[in-house]
């Protein structure tokens, strides 16, 4: 079995730029915005969290409350001991633990309610850009249908955005032909009473001009 | 037997009409003092007005920046609210939104292991932070809380959902397997090596866990805890382990001890003891120390110029280094009225402009080290709150918090109301 290779990549360029266009940018979008908002998230709340003032005020509130579970515990006598700043330590580098996973489940949530958002919109732009092809299908197939009844005046008509434009004119001008052709055999037809011997003459006239795969 | 039980609770709600009825104090208040002490009470609810989250009403710890919530401020804040609701302190509903919100923030929102809240949660999230334990004798203060807020609506949906905490929490849970209850859980490590096992703020805990109607620790565990009794000034306490003054206050600001006795032992007179013995010890120290007078007293558990520190008088361990607490003279205004005022009027009068601000008094101070604290903590404005509470309004927070169903079952299930004691 022969095997095809493609030799042209872009055999229609106007049209497969745009739907790598179409593509490229919302692969772009969704990495550009998850990017950021991971970056800006995660680093808006460091900054924030990891301040000057903020440290300061951490360190402050893990030694107030090392002092709360010592005075509760009879051992506020002893001042600051080792064991008091270990546990002070301790309980600062659990806070920051606790910050961090904070800023990383905010930006998660941050991050996935823009992409949800995003989402929706991707979705709603494949549709518009879907039906630039579903439309001319639908046309065709609508045309085709009335032709196989035998209505040859039927046309694809497509928008102006719609994908397909050049197939549709050539379609049309087939049909239009093949519509110009048994129009013409019909008249020849219907006006063999004027002229009944040269009936057959003008049929041949008209039919030799069309190429089947009957003719040799 | 069953008439025994009930000439018993007769006996009991005889004495609570008695005490309730006639005036609480013996000499009368003046106007200004009078004056003065319902500013400051005003002023005290200003704390949890300004420092309560506005979605889930839960209370920061403290007014230091960065502060987490506290689940026993919260609990005071919910009882501050509900007594400010009674008098108009607030606009129309605001107190009752408050609370409702803040209740359905607990029941819905807020981290607990066995329905025992954490000691600290975010004020946005009720999540758990600081990696903080879930704590009993806060999530006690948060309930007694709750529970007298119920009873300030009575019949409505904040009396129900402060039903439905208690009823979640599992106090059997937390005895651990001992005949006492633990101090608190963490998810890391497990129940903490510590143990409710010696008189001061435990009562409201035992009380609350004994009284309860579902899990609760059996009544035998009323006897279980160490009831150490020493002399000082002449005076015979039982006493706290550190000595501070809020160990006698808390679970009297709730609970009406003047007529229930434990075993010979009238804890109202205790505390009252306790209190002149605590100004007692700070004038034996008065030349060493120039924040010590008769009129400026107050060791208790509060901030100081090293850190926070469990300040206390003998009996006990009694830590002092010249730091006064304003609070403590407040909480203790029900048990000595008249030092307590003249400390509080003493303490306004001189140190206002360094002391006193817009949520009341401020944390502590110490004139050897002019050192002053520069922030409010939430229990001590709630223990001040409450108890100016009882004493300008004739018990109003006892005479709510008595008849609670969890009271009665304590009572009755300790055999409390025996006999009454004479009380002076």
């Amino acid at each position: 079995m022969a095997t095809y290779r493609r030799k042209h990549f872009l055999i229609n360029k106007p049209l497969q730029v745009r739907y790598m266009a179409y593509l490229t940018v919302t692969l772009l979008t969704i990495s550009v915005v998850s990017l950021l908002s991971l970056y800006f998230g995660i680093w808006g709340g460091v900054l924030d969290a990891f301040s000057d003032k903020h440290i300061r005020d951490e360190m402050l509130i893990a030694s107030q409350l090392t002092q709360y579970d010592e005075a509760r515990t009879g051992a506020s006598q002893q001042g600051l001991t080792s064991l008091s700043m270990f546990k002070q330590s301790e309980k600062l580098s659990q806070r920051q633990r606790e910050v961090f996973k904070e800023i990383l489940d905010k930006s998660n949530r941050a991050l996935f309610l823009k992409l949800l958002v995003l989402f929706i919109f991707i979705a709603w732009g494949s549709i518009y850009v879907s039906h630039k092809i579903a439309g001319p299908l639908y046309r065709f197939a609508a045309t085709l249908d009335a032709m196989s009844q035998g209505n040859l005046s039927m046309r694809v008509h497509l928008r102006k955005t719609d994908e397909g434009q050049f197939l549709a004119d050539h379609f049309n001008e087939a049909l239009a032909f093949l519509d110009t052709t048994i129009s013409k055999l019909k008249n020849i037809v219907n006006e063999q009473d004027k002229n009944p011997a040269r009936l057959g003459e003008r049929l041949k006239a008209e039919l030799d001009k069309i190429k089947t795969s009957v003719d040799k | 037997m069953w008439i025994n039980k009930l000439f018993r609770k007769l006996v009991f709600f005889l004495t609570v009409f008695f005490f309730s009825s006639s005036a609480l104090w013996a000499a009368p208040v003046s106007v200004e003092d009078r004056a003065l002490l319902t500013q400051i009470q005003k002023d005290t609810l200003q704390y949890f007005v300004h420092m309560s989250d506005k979605k889930t009403g839960l209370t920061r710890d403290s007014s230091q920046p960065g502060s987490p919530a506290s689940i026993a401020a919260t609990g005071f804040s919910l009882a501050a609210f509900a007594i400010a609701d009674s008098h108009g302190w607030l606009p129309d509903g605001y107190a009752e939104n408050y609370v409702r919100k803040t209740l359905k923030a607990l029941l819905r929102q807020t981290e607990h292991e066995q329905g025992f809240f954490f000691h600290f949660i975010d004020r946005q999230s009720g999540k758990r932070v600081w990696g903080s334990e879930a704590s009993s004798i806060d999530t006690a203060l948060l309930l007694a809380g709750a529970l007298l807020a119920g009873r300030y609506f009575p019949g409505s949906d904040i009396e129900r959902m402060a039903q439905q905490i208690y009823n979640r929490i599992n106090w059997a849970w937390m005895l651990n397997g001992s005949a006492l209850v633990c101090m608190g859980w963490k998810p890391e490590s497990g129940f903490l090596p510590y143990y409710w096992d010696s008189y001061n703020e435990l009562i409201i805990l035992q009380a609350l866990a004994i009284g309860a109607s579902v899990n609760p620790i059996p009544p035998q565990s009323w006897q279980e805890w160490v009831r150490w009794e020493d002399e000082y000034a002449g005076k015979k306490i039982i006493y706290s382990h550190s000595g501070s003054l809020f160990t006698y206050q808390y679970s009297q600001a709730f609970i009406d001890f003047r007529g229930l006795n434990d075993g010979g032992i009238n804890y109202f007179d205790n505390s009252k003891n306790a209190t002149l013995a605590n100004l007692e010890y700070s004038l034996a120290f008065r030349n060493q120390y120039r924040g010590y007078s008769e009129n400026s007293w107050g060791l208790s558990a509060s901030l100081g110029p090293g850190g926070y520190k469990a300040y206390g008088a003998k009996p006990g361990e009694g830590l002092q280094d010249g730091t006064v607490a304003p609070y403590a003279a407040i909480g203790s205004i029900v048990f000595s009225p008249e030092e307590a005022i003249r400390a509080i009027r003493y303490f306004h009068d001189n140190y206002k402009d360094r002391l006193y601000g817009h949520f009341g008094f401020k944390g502590a101070f110490n004139l050897d080290k002019n050192w002053w604290a520069d922030q409010y903590l939430g229990i001590d404005q709630g223990i001040s709150f409450l108890m100016l509470e009882n004493f300008l309004n004739e018990g109003a927070v006892w005479k709510r918090f008595m008849p609670l169903e969890a009271v009665q079952t304590w009572i009755e299930r300790t055999g409390l109301a025996g006999e009454i004691a004479p009380v002076n």
